[in-house]
């Protein structure tokens, strides 16, 4: 991937060809005024992160399912009908009070998307990339997860063998929730592990 | 919202050799494209849409997924008359004159 931005090229042959294709579609009213960021901003936040969130609040209210995702976490998502092809390899790995796992992917932008989505923006920047492994502590911090010093950070690169979905710790005050009520406390960003619940 | 994308099977975008859903702007934006008009003038019916992306990616399946899926919406756009035959052509040349 290319990550030089300083010498600017022409629009190629297709991005041409879609910005004709946006502004013909756009003219005719086929096009609701923000509605492509609207698809884009739900697909990164809503509908993909909501697999994981189901993998998640399954883990938390069934110990044999939370067993099995974290001994094979590609079999254990399939069980809830999320997943890709064989050989995309799933490895989930769990937050408790000591241990912090975040993921990064430092040569791309490796991730588990059946689960999670489309990748923030931010996940795929450089600096987030580099600094997550130099300095996660500073990044988590700056990110609005600061950890106690006591707490250990494992970061975690993906790769198109491995992906990696965190578990978060469950929150506390939740023993008496449902299953669902469950689903809708777990984010994305806990699911990366830039955030705790 | 209609959920544009399959998980599994000839239609489903990349997620295999560390590849992005997006590596580029563009594809997020006939992504969205084809999301608001598969709302708006299909009412959420993603199936004549799906069709055509499935024979896009047949038709070429080493070209890039995200060009196939510009293909297959250009496709649906101008075989059920949302747009002339021969628009987009026009449109592009007249973004890129020296080209014409």
């Amino acid at each position: 991937m290319s990550e030089d931005h300083h010498n600017p090229t022409p629009p190629s042959p297709i991005e041409q060809r879609v910005a004709a294709l946006e502004e013909l579609l756009t003219e005719r009213g086929y096009v609701p005024e923000g509605f492509i960021e609207d698809v884009n901003r739900a697909y990164e936040n809503d509908i993909g992160p909501m697999n994981g969130a189901n993998v998640v609040a399954r883990a938390w209210t069934d110990p044999e399912y939370k067993a099995r995702l974290l001994t094979d976490g590609t079999a254990a998502i399939a069980e809830l009908g999320f997943g890709g092809p064989e050989g995309h390899y799933v490895k989930v790995v769990e937050n408790t009070a000591d241990v912090h796992n975040v993921v990064v992917c430092t040569l791309c932008s490796c991730y588990p998307w059946p689960v999670l989505g489309l990748p923030p923006k931010w996940y795929k920047d450089a600096p987030y990339r580099s600094r997550m492994v130099r300095e996660p502590r500073a990044l988590l911090a700056e990110m609005g997860c600061p950890l106690d010093d006591d707490v250990e950070i494992r970061v975690w690169d993906s790769s198109a063998d491995a992906r990696y979905l965190v578990l978060p710790a469950r929150p506390g005050g939740t023993v008496g929730l449902s299953e669902d009520e469950l689903v809708g406390l777990v984010t994305r960003d806990s699911m990366i592990g830039v955030a705790r619940l | 919202m209609t959920d544009l994308l399959d998980v599994d099977g000839p239609a489903a975008p990349p997620r295999s050799n560390g590849e992005l859903v997006f590596d580029a702007p563009w594809e997020a934006r006939v992504f969205g494209l084809a999301a608001a008009v598969v709302e708006t003038r299909f009412d959420g019916d993603r199936e004549p849409f799906r069709q055509r992306l499935i024979a896009a990616i047949a038709a070429d399946p080493e070209r890039p997924y995200w060009v196939s899926w510009a293909v297959a919406l250009e496709d649906l756009v101008t075989t059920t008359g949302l747009l002339p035959t021969g628009a987009v052509d026009a449109a592009v040349a007249g973004r890129n004159p020296s080209h014409s």
